[in-house]
């Protein structure tokens, strides 16, 4: 007899969630990662926004988040409230804050190295030019990615995240049709 | 004063506690529900249609703002994991029950499909399941209302597994398709697993608890956490000890009879803690099987899109969820493992799009590819049953306890030889149906996930290898009985719900006998 786990704890973490709910792999009702956010911090919503991030930190996210998701005939990620969900999240995580905080201080320092110029200042050619290569190295390689990567991937994550669960992610760029009161089921034609 | 002495104490008011305490009750027997979470009213508890937007971290609770429930494994909530349940009803046939015989693994069950028919009949009627009559061997037709239409989705998949061979068939589910005289039909929003708010999909306070308060034979009280259930000096249960979930006030309930129904884990945890200097072990354990045979459905799972519905615009196809399924398929062809595997899919809620993030790429091209994807997107996921071997089991951990200080149930499992066959053959299939069905795979589980909980309190007819007898009563404890799926012998690849409500509804009948004989 041989097993497909490899360690007892891995095992245990897997099996020892499904008593609770019985839920469907999968089933996409969670966001992946927000499990993690709960159990953090607090429960109870914090003060007005931002809270955490720094004014020019706070519209550094906001720009990557607009580079990951960007307005077209429907708002982007700053249009539909995502910096304020990233802001929200990161607060109540200690280790996103990390990740943050160093990828942050490495922005700083690549966009000095490329453009000479403070991240916000850059051309959004000279921020695509930063941003691109993370991103192709964060699809090629997700388990185990560089600092820079890590952070890109974070933002990216909470940029998804929060814009497709926003009113205008799901119900204006998705078009989520869903939660309705039907008299019948429709035959597909 | 003595507390009242009921006929039939009943811990746990899911699935198997709610069938077989309505029944009773509607027989005539004084009984009693012991339901650890709190009460529940299924119509206006949960949040259904809430929207990730409602909500400040976009999270959609399960419960409205200061409604309780649902909050750990030994407190859900009246009508247990029904509330939540997907419905999904699908009868096993004589080769689920009788597996041994075909394969020579594992375990026969002391029952036939004949034995469990007529209850499967009444379950039906009683609940209201819909679906097709298929004429298939292997998973037998039952007491049907008309199928909600498949999605075109699933049409999809059925073109393409009818390529190789595969029948795609409606599902059966225990929600309504037309109303009945005291529920609505089903109004196919989709939020069917966020519980239920008309009670379409059966839950068993809704449908079978609150109805029979009218036999004045009922008493449901919730907030009782059974910790022990103590036996006299001649082996027969006299009291179950529990505490209160808010104010931890202890309790006793008596009763003639007691069934343990806490799903699985949680009855074979309440038993093992359920120690005396009769049973060190735990409560009828005198097989040493209790915990043992734990055969939790295994399943691979995988996110597909469909590249026929890519760039398509959304409809509102949520429906109940899953509306086709693809049984056992594998009983007629050579093969070198025991036991099979059925599919579930399109089962996802598309009011969460948690695939965005794992899509590769940023920018525009990003964001029309999320967009152009959504209507696409799909989970298809296999199950098969598990043979009981001795390194899958249920026991405690006395070190680790929950909030209520009563120790957490640990689960152990490990794939046998023929399980691991059995899964590589699931997974290939999978890919094979879903490559024919021109599907982009965007993600596969990297290792088998169990889900449904099966086994640990066997049934059989021999009381050195199994816990409990055909009518789930314990062999040592003549006025202890076990009705949930941690008696199955066997799990089959179907889902277990329906089989325990029969099993419970079985049961009942043989409790209301032996009380009218005053045997009990």
């Amino acid at each position: 007899m041989s097993t497909y786990s490899t360690d007892r704890r891995s095992l245990l973490r897997i099996i020892g969630s499904i008593g609770a709910t019985c839920a469907f792999p999968f089933a996409s009702e969670d966001l992946y990662g927000q499990t993690a956010e709960h159990q953090h911090g607090s429960s109870a919503p914090a003060s007005p926004l931002p809270h955490f991030f720094h004014e020019r930190d706070f519209k550094t996210i906001a720009r990557i988040a607009d580079l990951i998701i960007p307005a077209t005939d429907t708002p982007g990620a700053s249009g539909a409230g995502v910096p304020e969900y990233i802001d929200a999240l990161v607060a109540r995580n200690t280790d996103h804050q990390l990740v943050v905080a160093d990828g942050l201080r490495w922005l700083d320092a690549e966009a000095q190295r490329t453009g000479q110029k403070p991240f916000l200042e850059l051309s959004e050619d000279q921020q695509l030019a930063i941003f691109e290569p993370l991103c192709t190295a964060y699809d090629a390689n997700r388990e185990n990615p560089a600092r820079n990567v890590q952070f890109f991937g974070l933002i990216k994550n909470l940029t998804a995240d929060g814009y497709y669960t926003s009113r205008i992610g799901l119900m204006d760029e998705l078009k989520y049709q869903g939660n309705k009161i039907l008299s019948s089921y429709p035959e597909c034609h | 004063m003595q507390s009242k002495l009921y006929d039939v104490v009943v811990i746990g008011s899911g699935a198997g506690g709610g069938t077989l305490s309505a029944r009773l009750a509607s027989l005539g027997a004084d009984v009693l529900v012991l339901e650890g979470g709190p009460k529940i009213d299924t119509f206006t508890d949960f949040n259904t249609h809430g929207l990730p937007f409602e909500f400040p971290y976009r999270h959609v609770p399960l419960m409205r703002a200061g409604k309780p429930g649902f909050d750990g494994e030994r407190s859900r909530g009246l009508g247990g994991k029904t509330q939540l349940w997907n419905a999904v009803s699908l009868r096993f046939s004589q080769r689920d029950f009788k597996g041994r015989d075909h394969d020579g693994a594992g375990e026969n069950w002391p029952v036939d499909y004949a034995d469990i028919a007529p209850y499967y009949d009444r379950i039906e009627r009683e609940v209201g399941v819909c679906g097709n009559y298929d004429h298939l061997e292997d998973l037998p037709d039952g007491v049907f209302l008309p199928p909600a239409p498949m999605k075109c989705t699933d049409l999809a998949i059925k073109k393409g597994a009818a390529t190789l061979g595969v029948n795609v068939i409606h599902v059966r589910k225990a929600t309504l398709t037309r109303k009945s005289q005291t529920r609505p039909a089903c109004h196919f929003c989709g939020n069917c697993m966020s519980g239920c708010d008309v009670a379409a999909k059966y839950n068993s306070l809704n449908v079978h608890m609150l109805p029979a308060l009218a036999t004045g034979k009922l008493t449901l009280q919730h907030n009782s956490i059974v910790y022990d259930v103590a036996v006299s000096d001649e082996a027969r249960v006299k009291e179950v000890r529990y505490f209160d979930r808010e104010t931890r006030a202890e309790g006793v309930a008596r009763g003639r009879s007691v069934v343990v129904a806490c799903a699985c884990a949680q009855s074979v945890a309440l038993l093992l803690m359920s120690k005396s200097s009769r049973f060190a072990t735990g409560l009828g354990n005198s097989s040493g099987e209790l915990g043992r045979n734990f055969i939790p459905h295994i399943t691979a799972g995988f996110e597909v899109f469909l590249e026929d519905f890519i760039g398509k615009a959304p409809t509102d196809d949520q429906g109940f969820l899953d509306h086709a399924y693809i049984p056992s398929f594998m009983h007629t062809k050579k093969r070198d493992y025991a036991r099979s595997f059925g599919v579930q899919f399109n089962y996802q809620n598309h009011r969460m799009a948690g695939w965005a993030r794992s899509l590769p790429g940023m920018g525009k091209n990003y964001k029309e590819a999320v967009k152009a994807r959504y209507p696409a997107y799909m989970v298809f996921t296999g199950y098969h049953e598990m043979l009981p071997n001795r390194e899958s089991y249920i026991d405690i951990d006395a070190n680790d306890l929950d909030t209520y200080g009563l120790p957490k149930p640990r689960r152990y499992w490990k794939l046998g030889g023929s399980d691991q066959k059995l899964h590589e053959d699931m997974v290939r299939s999978c890919r094979a149906i879903l490559d024919a069905s021109k599907a982009q795979i965007h993600s596969a589980a990297p290792q088998p996930v169990t889900n449904h909980e099966v086994g640990g309190c066997r049934m059989g007819d021999d009381p050195k290898t199994s816990v409990v007898d055909r009518f789930c009563r314990s062999h040592d404890v003549p006025n202890l009985y076990v009705v949930d799926a941690s008696v199955f012998p066997s799990s089959s690849e179907k889902n277990p719900t329906l089989t325990i409500m029969a099993l419970a509804a079985r049961t009942a009948d043989h409790i209301a006998e032996r009380l009218q004989k005053r045997e009990i």
